[in-house]
């Protein structure tokens, strides 16, 4: 690949990775408006319902899914790595909600988000990720580490005091267990990406495994009848949850680019500047910590703010041509164990198109980003739930900053608008 | 000759199952659910 188009490529997944870091943020604000009476499960379980609406009507708006077909063809096995990462996420999410509800989403979020100090173990271990990258970017990758550890540690420190006694550590154990799931989750994702998929393609099928995984969990945890009654009480907040799953989403597919481009030991730890949105979504917004002592604020203040610090050092130690080169061996590697051509495996790692699939137009349609009737169909259906949603919707009786909520809405939207047009530009999102 | 779908199948999925790769996400996610069920 040549150095300019590298560095390209390295700048847009870094780019990538900080508009995830805000969509992935703001995902978790409205469940904050979701009455607590509600199981975690059902919560969670509804959450998945938008994420798998986003999931399907965001690439056929993108690309539409004539490409999914496309890349299924290439590389089948992908479906079973894709449908794993799913499960791993619905379970992962589920935990999150009792984070939430046990210590509060300005603490939990930078626990689960110690899962980059894992993505670093597993893509250096598996993927050769900083294989050949010199002492500085090391340095910057392990100190970031560091630091991101010591700040999850001074917020769980924090915890003690903000949770309902006695269920801290269960808020602190469950934020955990999801750092490492979505840490482990990424090991499909570098698989997937290494091979040459399209992130929206991955998502189809991550969903699949995230819906299954999801009813499998409620309807076992909760009982099929009791579960219908308590998803038909919950359809006044059904929007919000949906909302959330939604937003989610957009977060996830940016994070899906970032790993993409720069690799997953610096793609998550950029896409986890989440911690900070969701600081000043839980603060500013829903006056989380109001009326906590000075070394409350102190704690989580310097604690989100070193992992924040950790975070740069890592996104700072980009990958050189020769580390790249050796991202390349294990693309070649992965190649070879599930016969997918050379040709697509290379042009997937560049971000640009396969000639043998666009000039052949192997199942494509004649414009390689027309729209099918499937996708005009997804789009509409999905639109018509939201709407529908939205008038039963209602907004709990809740102390919220509105001003403040418009404001980091607009700055969310004004990220993926040039992070989507960068994409757009430099790969047509491939 | 173009291999049969059923053989490319089995050739997929002996790939997969001897992919460390496959057994470590799997045995997280085992962990995560048995986390959860001590959760709920």
């Amino acid at each position: 690949m040549p150095a300019t188009r590298l560095r390209t490529l390295q700048a847009l997944g870094i780019f990538c990775g900080f508009a995830a870091g805000a969509w992935l943020g703001g995902a978790e604000a409205p469940i904050k408006l979701v009455n607590p009476d509600i199981s975690p499960i059902t919560v969670s379980l509804i959450m998945v319902f938008g994420v798998f609406l986003a999931r399907w009507s965001v690439p056929a708006f993108v690309r539409g899914t004539s490409h999914v077909r496309n890349d299924v063809r290439q590389a089948p096995h992908l479906i079973v790595w894709a449908v794993l990462a799913g499960c791993m996420w619905a379970v992962a999410n589920t935990l999150t909600i009792y984070a939430i509800r046990n210590v509060g989403l300005s603490i939990a979020f930078p626990l689960w988000n110690t899962n980059s100090l894992l993505g670093i173990f597993w893509g250096f271990l598996l993927f050769n990720e900083l294989h050949y990258a010199g002492w500085k970017r090391w340095l910057g990758v392990l100190g970031g580490a560091v630091c991101m550890f010591g700040g999850a540690t001074l917020l769980a420190i924090a915890s003690a005091h903000q949770a309902t006694p006695g269920k801290a550590t269960l808020g602190v154990l469950a934020a955990l267990g999801a750092g490492i799931l979505w840490g482990t989750m990424y090991i499909p994702y570098r698989k997937a990406y290494l091979t040459g998929m399209n992130p929206l393609s991955f998502i189809t099928f991550f969903t699949v495994g995230e819906i299954v995984t999801m009813t499998g969990l409620a309807v076992s945890y909760r009982g099929a009848t009791p579960l219908w009654h308590e998803l038909v009480g919950a359809k006044s907040v059904m929007f919000w949850l949906m909302l959330g799953g939604f937003v989610w989403v957009i977060g996830d597919l940016f994070q899906q680019y970032a790993t993409k481009y720069v690799g997953i030991s610096r793609g998550i730890p950029l896409s986890n500047t989440n911690q900070l949105w969701g600081l000043l979504w839980g603060i500013f917004v829903f006056h989380e910590l109001r009326g906590g002592g000075q070394t409350l604020y102190a704690q989580v203040a310097g604690g989100s703010l070193l992992m924040a610090l950790g975070a740069v050092a890592i996104a700072l130690s980009s990958a050189t041509a020769r580390e790249h080169a050796s991202w390349q061996d294990a693309a070649d590697r992965e190649g070879q164990r599930y016969g997918v051509e050379g040709e697509y495996v290379r042009a997937g790692m560049e971000g640009r198109a396969t000639p043998s699939a666009e000039i052949q137009g192997r199942g494509l349609p004649a414009d390689p980003n027309a729209r099918t009737l499937l996708d005009w169909l997804l789009i509409l259906v999905t639109t018509g739930l939201f709407a529908t949603l939205a008038v039963m919707a209602r907004l709990p009786h809740i102390d919220i900053a509105l001003g403040w909520a418009i404001a980091l809405t607009m700055a969310m939207l004004a990220l993926l608008a040039t992070c989507a047009a960068a994409l757009w530009r430099t790969t047509r999102f491939r | 000759m173009s291999m049969s779908k059923g053989h490319r199948s089995r050739n997929m999925f002996h790939a997969i199952a001897t992919d460390l790769h496959f057994w470590i996400p799997f045995a997280v996610l085992l962990g995560g659910l048995f986390l959860l069920d001590k959760l709920r």
